[in-house]
């Protein structure tokens, strides 16, 4: 088999990958950021609310959360009479990879906040802004950056569960490379899992770049 | 007289930390506040700007009225506005240059536009001889700058009143001196402070009042004069000799 053949395979299922990896990641952060924002409310209601969802979430594999959204969503969604089997199953697969990394990004988000110099919030104070403004200009953007580390291997550990989405039925890079492999009664398996092995390696490294970038611009802020 | 404390106590679960403090301070005046470490001074300067809740007393600030114990919002806000405070271990803002740190308060403090929050926030970073470090972050400045810069902060809003909390205690020996002479500069000019502070001389040189402070209370207060060469009280005595062996 041409190695061309291995690498227009592969990238016909770039797309779907990479759709995975940046919707799931945007509205897992989204989730993560509210959830995060819950667990850190002195209401007990909210806060134990939040933990539940994070223990919950955390507790699921991956694979499964995918297969219960799958299979759950439409139930959950026929009791309120919409009926969504017809959905991409795309959507569920975002949906999967969103629900289950939103609670590791709220872990990072949560244990970050925490970690931030308590000095801080009150020299805010003190110069006289109000609790909002100190948030948002002191306190959320070193939050940011004590997360980092731990987004990007989050990050890193989503491209990973991307793959996991064949168990729906969807056609991802890596989904792409089995079939591929199992049509030639798996002669060229060595040859095409390495390609896709580079692949991913070309995905991972370029996140590393990204986050090394966002880094370097704040080189001198030591939070 | 701009500030008046009455009866202030505060405890921290059973620790009664401040046992009914009484503090008057005029305008333009220097107060300094020794004593031993534990007493419960850097508490009584976060009750006056709320970063402590007091349990109970009462404050006069300029023309307010207000129960330590239960401040509204707006009291505390306007309070804060009309206050500075600059810390023992500087808490300059991470993630802010050196102007910006500055400018920061009036911004968002004062509601000023932030092209003339630069030009007084510039103003003040000269004052403290450090207009040249504008872009710098706190993490490329030495304690001596961030801490001057940590005055600079404070002046720039204009306060009424600026509460130092031990602001030379962090510093190497050798970068006290640029800090104390800041804060005389500002006393000459008239800014009214409480200072609590381990310098001596400054409190001797400086200060309008000082006051000793001990398990929570004032135990003794007067000119420089009267508390370091005529001491009534026996922990003060006990104190300062206890100092003047250290130094
Ligand atoms: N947030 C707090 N929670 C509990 N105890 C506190 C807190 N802040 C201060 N204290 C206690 O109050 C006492 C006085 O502390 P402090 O005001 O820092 O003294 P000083 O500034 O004179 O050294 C100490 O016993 C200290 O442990
Ligand atoms: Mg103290």
């Amino acid at each position: 088999m041409k190695l061309s053949r291995i690498i227009t395979t592969l990238l016909s299922g770039l797309p779907v990958t990479l759709t995975l990896l940046v919707f799931s990641f945007v509205f897992a952060s989204a989730i993560g950021l509210g959830v995060a924002w819950l667990a850190l409310r002195k209401n007990n209601f909210w806060s134990g609310a939040a933990r539940l969802y994070l223990g919950l979430i955390r507790g699921t594999p991956p694979l499964l959360m995918l297969l219960l959204t799958y299979y759950g969503l439409p139930k959950l969604f026929m009791l309120i009479g919409v009926d969504i089997n017809d959905w991409a199953k795309m959507i569920f697969g975002i949906t999967g990879l969103s629900v289950g990394w939103s609670a590791y990004l709220s872990e990072a988000f949560r244990s970050a906040y925490l970690s931030v110099d308590k000095g801080q919030y009150e020299a805010a104070l003190v110069v006289g802004m109000d609790s909002k403004d100190a948030f948002w200009q002191i306190i959320m953007p070193q939050t940011a950056l004590i997360a980092l580390p731990n987004i990007e291997n989050l990050v890193i550990g989503l491209v990973k569960a991307t793959s996991l989405v064949y168990v729906i039925g969807l056609i991802d890079m890596y989904n792409a490379a089995t079939d591929l492999s199992n049509q030639n009664q798996g002669v060229y398996k060595l040859g095409i899992f390495v390609v896709l092995a580079l692949v991913y390696w070309l995905i991972v490294l370029t996140i590393e770049w990204i986050f090394r970038s966002i880094r370097n611009d704040y080189e001198y802020v030591t939070v | 007289m701009l500030l008046e404390l009455r009866d202030i106590e505060k405890t921290f679960k059973d620790n009664q930390v401040l046992k009914g403090i009484d503090l008057t301070v005029e305008q333009g005046e220097v107060v300094a506040i020794i004593g031993p470490s534990g007493s419960g001074k850097t508490t009584l300067l976060r009750n006056i700007n709320f970063l402590e809740t007091a349990n109970s007393g009462s404050m006069t600030f300029r023309d307010q009225n207000i129960d330590m114990a239960r401040p509204s919002k707006e009291q505390i806000l306007w309070t804060r506005r009309h206050m500075a405070m600059v810390f023992q271990n500087y808490n300059l803002f991470k993630n802010k240059t050196a102007l910006e740190n500055i400018s920061e308060g009036l911004v968002f403090g004062q509601n000023m536009a932030k092209k003339e929050a630069d030009s007084l926030a510039e103003i003040a970073l000269d004052q403290v001889g450090l207009l040249d470090k504008k872009d710098f972050y706190p993490s490329q400045l030495s304690g001596g700058q961030q801490q001057r810069i940590g005055i600079a902060r404070a002046t720039v809003l204009n306060p009424d009143i600026i509460l130092f909390d031990e602001p030379t205690s962090a510093l190497d020996p050798e970068l006290v001196g640029t800090v104390l002479r800041d804060m005389k500069q500002l006393a000459e000019q008239g800014q009214t402070m409480i200072v609590v502070t381990h310098q001596m001389s400054f409190a001797r040189d400086v200060a309008d009042r000082v006051m000793f402070f001990a398990d929570g209370e004032i135990l003794e207060q007067g000119d420089a004069d009267e508390i370091f060469d005529h001491p009534k009280n026996d922990r003060t005595k006990q104190f300062l000799s206890a100092i003047a062996e250290d130094y």
